[in-house]
This record gives C-alpha cells, structure tokens and sequence, in this order.
C-alpha cells in the first residue's frame, strides 16, 4: 500500500465558510468559485498548496458540492497549474453546516494519515509552507500534545481593518499559544484585557497585537480526534479557545508561527478584503499569484504593461482607457471615451462611452451602457447596466441583474429575482423592486459603518451587523496622534484597581462563604481548612495568593461588612475567636504576615468602617498574634505615602507605638542585665 | 492553436513556473528531451506530421512561458535539421535514380536545395528519416553539452595576466570562463555587481573566492560606475540575443554597459548559440518580466499603499554598447549575429 511507503503531505482545504458575508453572489454559486482578479479564489488556494509540496488535497465542500467538483474537473483538463503533482479530491455532505462538522467528518473518514495543512478556500498566499510543517513535525517530536501550529501575517498598523486581525499572546522560546483574541472591526481598542496567569505562570511572554489571521493552520492528527470528542467546536476558533481553557484537561498545545515579511498572505471573507486582496494582486505583492504568470490556465492570458495594466491579447480596449492598476480579460470591449482605473474586467465585458469605472469589479459577461458612473463595487455575471446609472460605494450586483437607466445606488445589495433571498429565520423578505429584473436585498447593514458601531456596542452577539464592504481605502496616516491619545487613556484606567482574574474571584466568594457557613454553624476549624484548600487545589491558587484571598474572605463575611450597631471591632474580635484557627493555620511566616497585611490594605480600600479602625485592627491582629512586630514594620515601610496617605496617618500612631514598646523592651532587656549585675 | 500538449511539456512548463528547472541550460536540455521523445515516438510518419508536431508544442511553450525563448530556439534547430535531413535522404534518392550525376558534390547539395526549397513536399513518407534525425540530434546534444567548455576554453584569449574584470550577477557561463582565466592567468581582480534584489552576485563572488591567486571584490551596482574607471573589461553572461544584436540581459546589464561606454571599456557578452533568438525588440511593455513588489519596498511601509512599485527582471542592452559575442564557435560583432542566424535557423521557421 502506498501509505506505508512514504509519507505523503496532505491538505484539507474548506470551501463555503463564509457564505452570509458575500451576498447576493453567494445565493446562487459557491463563494470559493468566486473570481478574484478573474481566477476563482479556490484556483489561489490549490496553487498555494501545490507551491508547498501537498500531494493530495481534500476539498470540503458542503454548498454546491457539485459545482466545485465540476470547476476541478475542468482545472485538469485546462492544465491548471495546481494540477500537477497533486490530487484532489472533493468531498463534502449535506449534513455539514459549519468548520466543526467538516473536521468531525474527516476524522470518521479517517483520509488524514499525519499531519496536515488545513487552509481555507479563499486563502490567498504565496508562502511556502514546508519550513513550517517541517516545525510543526518538530514540536510534535517534542511534545506530544501539539494539537496545531496556527500560522499569522504580520500587519501593518497603517491600512483598515477587515475583521481578520487579532491579538495573541505567545510564549517566545516555545511559540506556544497562550492567548487569542479577535479584534472587532470598526473599534479601536484603548486597552486590551489579559488574564493574570500568563504572565504569572510564563517567563517569557510576547503579545502580538497586529496580526493577520490568513485561515492556514498546520494540524496534527490529534486535531481532528479533537473536534470528534468535543462536539460543541463549531468554529477554528472555538477549537482554539477552547483548548486553551482546557489545557490540562484536554492535554493539547496549540503553537505559532509567523510568517515572514517577504510572504504575503491574506483571507477574502468580506468584499472589503476582496478588494484589498484585488488590489495587492494587482501590484505584484503575491507574486508569483500576479494575472501575467498565468496562475490558472497554462497560457499566459495577459500581457504586462506600464501602471499594472494587465491587458488580454483579444480584449479590444484603447490604452487611453486604462489609467492604472486594471486587469482586462478576453473578449472583452471598452468603447471609446471611458476611463477606468483600479478595476478588474472580467471575460467578454462589453462597456459603452464615456463611462467612469474606478475600483470596480466586474465578472464575465457584464454590460454597462453609455455615460454609466460605477464606483468601489461589485457587478456579478452576466448583469447588464443601462444608460447613465450611477452606482457609488459599497454595492453589490448579483447575477444576471437589469438596472434600469438612470438609475442610483449606494451601499445596496440587489439581487435578479426575488425569491433568491435566504433569510437566516426563514421568513419571507418582501424586496423592494427597482427593475423587472432588480430586486435590493433588506440590508442588515444600513448606514455609515461608524453607525454600525454604536449598534455594535448596543447589541454583540448580532455579528451580521457589520459585514463590510468597498470603500476608499486611506492609509492612517495620523496614527501618531491617535496613539499619544490613547496612552494617555490607558494611564489613567490603570490607577483604578485591576480586575481580578476571574479564577480568584470564584475562589474568594467560595471561601467566604466556607468561613460564613463555618463562623455560623461553629464547625471545627480543620474541616474549614479542609475546605478551604480543596477550593485552592480547584482553582490552582499559590500559596501567596490563598493567604491573601482567606484575610480577604474573613473581612469579606456580612458580618463585618455590615456589623450589628457598626461596631466593627466587636464583629472583628468574634469573627477571630471562632476563626482564628484557620487564619493562624495560614498565616504563619513572616512573608504570610505582609500577605495579610497587604489584603487589609486592599480592605481599607473597600471597607469604610473597617478604614476608619485600621490602627486598631492591626493593633488587634498584633495583639492576637496574627502578625508580628517586623510585618508590620515591613509592611508600612512599602506603603507608598503618596498613594495611601491616609492609611499611612493612622498607622503612623500604632508604629511609633510599636517602635517604643520594643526600645522599652529594650530598656527591660538592659534593666534586666543591670540587675543582674 | 487547439493542439493539445504533451504530457511530458506540460510537466516541463509547471517545473519552470515553480522554479524547479532554473537557468537556461537546464531549459534548452529539457525542451531538447522533449523533441527527442517526439522524434522517437510512432506519431509520425512523414517530416511535414513531424514539423506539425514540434511546432505546435513549441507554440504551446512559448504561450506559456514567453519569456523563455531558448524553448523556441530549439524547436528552430529541430525544425531545421529535418528539413536538411529530409533533403539529404531526397537527394540521395534521386541520385541513385539519376545516374549522371553519381558525385555527390557539396556544391551541387547546397544549390540543389537551395534551388529546390520552395518546392519540396515534405509529406512524402522518408525511409531512413528517424535514424537520421536521432544521429544528428546527438550531435546537437553533445554541442549543447560542450558549449559551456568551448566558450570557457577561449578565456586565455581575452583575458591576460593582471586585469581587472567587472562582472554581474551569477551566468554559469561567466563563472566557468572565470574559473579557467584563473587558473591560466595570474594576479587577476574581479569584480562581482552584486545584481540586486536577487543578490545573485554574492554566490558568483563566493565560489570564486576558493580559487587561488585572484582578488574578489563584491560590489554594490550603485557602486558600478565608480569602479569602471579601473576596470579592463567587461564580462557579463546574457538571458537571450536579440536578432539585432541587442541583449536581453539580467537588470543591471544596461548600467554596466553604460558604464563602460562611458569609459571605453570593452563589453564581452558570452553566450552560447541556443541563446541566439531571432526576435526583434518590437513590444517594450511585453518585453521584460516583472517581479515581486516586496523586492523593492516593504509591504508594511506606508509609500506602498498608492506606490507603483516595479521589480524588473531584465534590461534590454542596444548592440552597440556591445563589443564581442564570444558563443561556443568563436568570438562574433554584434552586426554579425544575423549572419549566424540564418546559419543557425531556416527563414520558413522564424515564425513557428
């Protein structure tokens, strides 16, 4: 059997992952056929892989199965460059509706011998990924529990957002994966929220905050099995994050790398990423994925002029027309009089005089009549535009669409007929109708994307809400400013106190309800105890913070927060006489004794009577035994009387107590001596 | 154009595309490869099926990789070599029917198919053609595989005892030429542009540093102009001649030549004869090959959201700012090389 003479590098790619985000065009074919600078973004992924080395491909497709098989059955036929040295399967079933379903159908197939690249459909790169399956193998040598290596672009801080990019915390040494967050699309984060424990438990943390998500991962067979026995894994990023919630328990790493500068990669799931991804192909930044290497077909299809024009040999168009950044395929005619510029012109186009065309998108067979104005959109196959239309940013034309003359759009979806639509309820969407054959579709996403995040705000979990499309992409030029600002914000949150960690929280409440119950019913204090740190051994605390949390949890009871006649030391001192066993159980060295110190500081903070009698209590604590005479001493010394300077006045009385009873101690010390004498 | 292609120059166009065949030695033996198992294969049965054949794979080749010309140029030879053949077997033929003409005299074999050119049919089925094509194929082969030994044996010729040489880039063909002037010649300096964004220069730089009694210098090509003062000559390797003369060279070629016009200095371009193209420099655009972006400038930087950014792959070099071509049969002027393409190629082929 062929497996087990070598073994060969396998690939899964996953066709149909974001359909909603690509209406209308979605409605009626496969997204990943979708032509992307004339080449269907499925022809981009299979060549990314044949660059790397796969042998063998499995393409899971759940829509339109059928069409996608057809499309590579077609690729072999033409010689389409991914086709040599690489066989591809497509596989797929009705019952697939998500990412999740597709890996648990995998594993039950059991077609994956070892590891494998996992890409999406509409992934564009020209990386090469051997290095890193290569490290990928490596790790898993090392440790056995690498359940995927996730690889990320670095981005620049200066173009928009498509929804792509995140936040990671990685360990350096191992580029194992600690943290993973999404960035929201239409927000600048003032600050972001880590858990404690990354740092607590890693020496060495580095937080990537500019990070693209291209969709390629490197799994190992262990991922799949995953997804099988977790069967609420819907997304890749369910999967991410729930292993690392379950870390110990599901006994899998996830690892990093990063790509380097000189390999671009990048996901079309939104029309705003399609038309960044347009554009860098367009100006040879995924060479070799450029229109004249001919990607798809083995004859060149285009030939290279100056200002990235890309021109067919058969497309009958004046080099006047062509301004800058344009793809022109076959069969297709401009007529005279007509500018156009950053745009891609799909087979047998055929577009009427003294036409503006800029940062349009148009598939094959389109027609545009004269005097039409088209900007940053999306005209689908076959579509036909009548005379003086005006189509501004951020519409989209599904197939075989008729506008009207003189017709005006903006940020609309419009759709041929008006049954197409597919409404996540199920119920009848009345459209509204601008054509006998031009119908829009209820936009979700009605207004200026700005509006958008208010809504956004208002309402998370609704994520259709803002699914982004063409605009004037600027560069950020004024980030400098935007920044100074946001420091300057950052400092002042940072003053108030931190939120815990939610782990210490849970663990705090358990314990003072432990000590309340205990305090009330008289239990024993070594059952308490007992309870106390199976709580601990739950939640993974260290020993420092456990003697914190308990002087926290004895001050936290209802009894000494709300005391009978607000005499707070009464409560105190009877709060101690039954609990004082557990307390001394804990605090017993002096670096425990500043712990409890420490927690009666953050007390004071919280607690006002508790404020008011803190000399007292600390008196009371010292007088019981509960802290020494050092602690204290140590404990005040830190006390940062800028800060605190309250707390340092009435402490200021008890110190210089302490500091005269010990010289009189002392002095007893020196009588005692004379007298001895 | 509706032929279908080989399997075998299918492969052969995938392997170029991903980089796997590099260098245009290894293409024209490939291609070369191809044309044999044609040759041999039962597909045909008269030259004219065979001509059919060869051209329109070579088509298919040349569609796909436009740039790689020396995929056509062996398709010419291949293309030439059986009409000669086919010639020879007629004539041969019609000798031995025609008795008054028993010697079979050069002269009259040149006249006789030169007279007869227009007229030959080539569909008449040729016994003995297979062979004959196989035999001078092999000659071809082993022309091909000595061109680079032939082209180096004449550096003693050129270069002499303590001259400073400027080269660019990394040709195969230029570090043998090197290696030998090294070995022949004492107190040599060489210096290596190092041909930017590729860097290529640095390798060239690097294996001849393990030879002995020679001094490299690896240079910037900003630096070109400032070191052509000293330099002696100028020996640079060439993607393609041009049927004027002009070269398709690595980018920077056109700034060394520049450079040396400037100074006087002579400009020696090696290359081999499959290399002699016989296109003229018509289309500008079509002409080059542009690479990726990210040579040039970062992708993160800020320019590069609205810059244009070009990365070429080749410069067109004039034939006047050339001196000599020195090819695997000797030295020739830039004004010589029509000559030796119609040696090289019928006139019925230059368009395939």
């Amino acid at each position: 059997m062929s497996q087990f003479q070598k073994e060969i590098v396998q690939a899964v790619l996953i066709a149909d992952n974001n359909v909603w985000n690509f209406k209308p065009l979605s409605d009626e074919g496969s997204t990943a056929l979708l032509p992307l600078v004339n080449v269907s973004m499925l022809d981009y992924a299979l060549i990314a892989l044949n660059r790397s080395g796969v042998e063998e491909v499995f393409v899971y497709a759940s829509l339109y199965l059928q069409d996608i098989r057809q499309h590579i059955k077609q690729g072999i036929a033409t010689f389409a460059s991914w086709s040599f040295k690489m066989t591809v399967h497509v596989i797929g079933g009705e019952g697939c509706r998500c990412f999740g379903d597709a890996m648990r159908d995998l594993d039950a197939k059991a077609l994956i011998r070892g590891n494998f690249i996992l890409l999406g459909a509409d992934t564009v790169t020209n990386a090469d990924l051997r290095p890193v399956l290569e490290q990928h193998k490596r790790t898993a040598k090392f440790d056995k529990g690498a359940a995927a290596t996730l690889i990320f672009k670095e981005a620049s801080s200066s173009c928009g957002r498509t929804g792509n990019e995140l936040l990671i915390a990685m360990d350096k040494q191992s580029s194992r994966l600690h943290y993973h967050q999404r960035l929201r699309m239409h927000h600048k984060e003032g600050r972001y929220q880590l858990p404690l424990d990354i740092f607590l438990s890693n020496a060495c943390v580095t937080l990537h905050h500019n990070l693209l998500d291209p969709q390629i991962a490197i799994g190992s067979p262990s991922m799949l099995s995953l997804f099988s026995d977790n069967f609420d894994f819907q997304t890749r990023d369910d999967f991410v994050r729930g292993l690392l919630i379950n870390e110990e328990l599901l006994d899998s790493r996830i690892y990093v790398s990063l790509l380097p500068p000189a390999q671009y990669a990048h996901k079309v799931n939104n029309w705003l990423s399609y038309q960044l991804v347009s554009r860098d192909i367009i100006s040879r930044w995924a060479y070799p994925l450029v229109p004249d290497m001919g990607v798809y077909k083995l004859q060149q299809q285009y030939v290279f002029y100056k200002d990235n024009i890309y021109k067919s040999h058969s497309a009958n168009v004046s080099k006047v027309a062509l301004q800058e950044n344009v793809v022109v395929q076959a069969g297709s005619h401009v007529a005279c009089g007509t500018t156009i510029s950053c745009s891609v012109i799909g087979a047998n186009c055929r577009i009427g005089k003294n036409c503006q065309l800029n940062n349009v998108f148009l598939m094959a067979n389109v027609t545009i009549e004269d005097n039409c104005q088209l900007r940053h959109c999306v005209i689908g196959p076959d579509a036909v535009i009548h005379e003086r239309c005006v189509i501004e940013a951020g519409c989209v034309l599904g197939p075989k669409c008729v506008l009207p003359a003189n017709t005006k759009l903006a940020n609309t979806l419009v759709t041929s007929s008006p049954n197409t639509q597919r409404s996540e309820e199920n119920e009848t969407v009345e459209l509204d109708a601008i054509g006998p054959k031009a119908y829009i579709v209820s936009d979700v996403t009605t207004g200026d994307p700005d509006d958008s995040d208010d809504d956004e705000q208002l309402l998370p979990s609704t994520t259709t809400l803002s699914i982004p499309k063409m605009c004037e992409i600027q560069a950020v030029a004024n980030d400098a400013s935007d920044y100074s600002y946001s420091s300057d914000d950052d400092d002042e949150e940072s003053r108030v106190a931190t939120p815990l960690p939610d782990d210490t929280n849970i663990f705090l409440s358990e314990v003072i309800d432990s000590l309340t119950r205990g305090f009330r019913e008289k239990s024993k204090p070594e059952f308490l105890i007992l309870e106390i740190n199976s709580s601990r051994y739950a939640y993974n605390m260290s020993l420092k913070e456990v003697n914190f949390n308990v002087v926290k949890a004895v001050f936290g009871m209802e009894s000494i927060i709300e005391p009978a006649n607000n005499n707070v030391l009464v409560a105190i001192n009877a709060a101690f006489k039954q609990l004082g066993p557990v307390v001394s159980n804990y605090i017993k060295s002096e670096d425990a004794m500043i712990d409890c110190l420490k927690a009666l500081e953050d007390i004071c903070e919280e607690n006002e009577l508790v404020r008011e009698k803190i000399s007292q209590v600390v008196h009371y604590l010292y007088d019981k035994d509960f802290v020494s005479e050092d602690a204290i001493h140590a404990w005040y010394e830190q006390l940062d009387p800028t800060e605190q300077p309250t707390l340092r006045q009435s402490l200021a009385k008890l110190v210089e107590w302490l500091n005269q009873s010990s010289e009189e101690d002392d002095d007893d010390d020196d009588d005692d001596d004379d007298d001895d004498e | 154009m509706r032929e279908q292609p080989l399997k075998e120059v299918t492969q052969l166009i995938h392997a170029i595309k991903m980089g796997l065949v590099e260098g245009s030695y290894s293409i024209t033996n490939k291609t070369l490869d191809i044309f044999k198992y044609i040759i041999m294969s039962k597909s045909w049965q008269s030259a004219d099926a065979l001509m059919q054949i060869v051209r329109a794979q070579s088509r298919i080749m040349q569609a796909a990789l436009p740039q790689e010309t020396v995929t056509s140029n062996i398709a010419r030879r291949i293309l030439k070599l059986t009409r000669e053949e086919f010639d020879l077997l007629q004539a041969k033929v019609q000798h031995f029917a025609d008795d008054s003409q028993a010697s079979l005299s050069l002269h009259k074999l040149v006249t006789q198919t030169s007279e007869n050119s227009v007229s030959v049919d080539y569909s008449i089925p040729q016994q003995g053609l297979r062979e004959a094509l196989l035999d001078h194929l092999q000659e071809v082969e082993t022309e091909l595989e000595t061109s680079s030994e032939n082209i180096s044996v004449q550096a003693e010729e050129h270069i002499h005892s303590s001259e400073i040489i400027l080269t660019l880039g990394h040709s195969r063909s230029v570090e043998n030429f090197l290696k030998r002037a090294i070995k022949k010649r004492q107190f040599l300096t060489i210096i290596v542009a190092e041909c930017a964004p590729a860097c290529r220069g640095h390798n060239l730089a690097a294996t001849l540093a393990n030879e002995k009694n020679v001094e490299i210098i690896a240079i910037p090509d900003a630096a070109i102009f400032a070191m052509m003062s000293r330099v002696n000559k100028v020996i640079i390797g060439t993607h393609s001649v041009l049927a004027n003369g002009g070269l398709r060279a690595a980018c920077g070629a056109y700034t060394v030549a520049l450079a040396a016009k400037h100074y006087s200095v002579p400009v020696i371009v090696l290359a081999p004869m499959y290399k002699l193209s016989p296109l003229h420099l018509c289309e500008q655009d079509a002409f080059n090959m542009v690479g990726c972006a990210e040579d040039v400038i970062n992708y993160d930087s800020l320019p590069a959201r609205d810059a244009k950014v070009y990365s070429p792959k080749f410069d067109y070099v004039p034939p006047e700012l050339v001196t000599l071509f020195i090819s695997n049969t000797g030295g020739h002027a830039p004004s010589y090389v029509y000559r030796l393409l119609t040696e090289l190629y019928h006139p019925e082929d230059l368009e395939l």
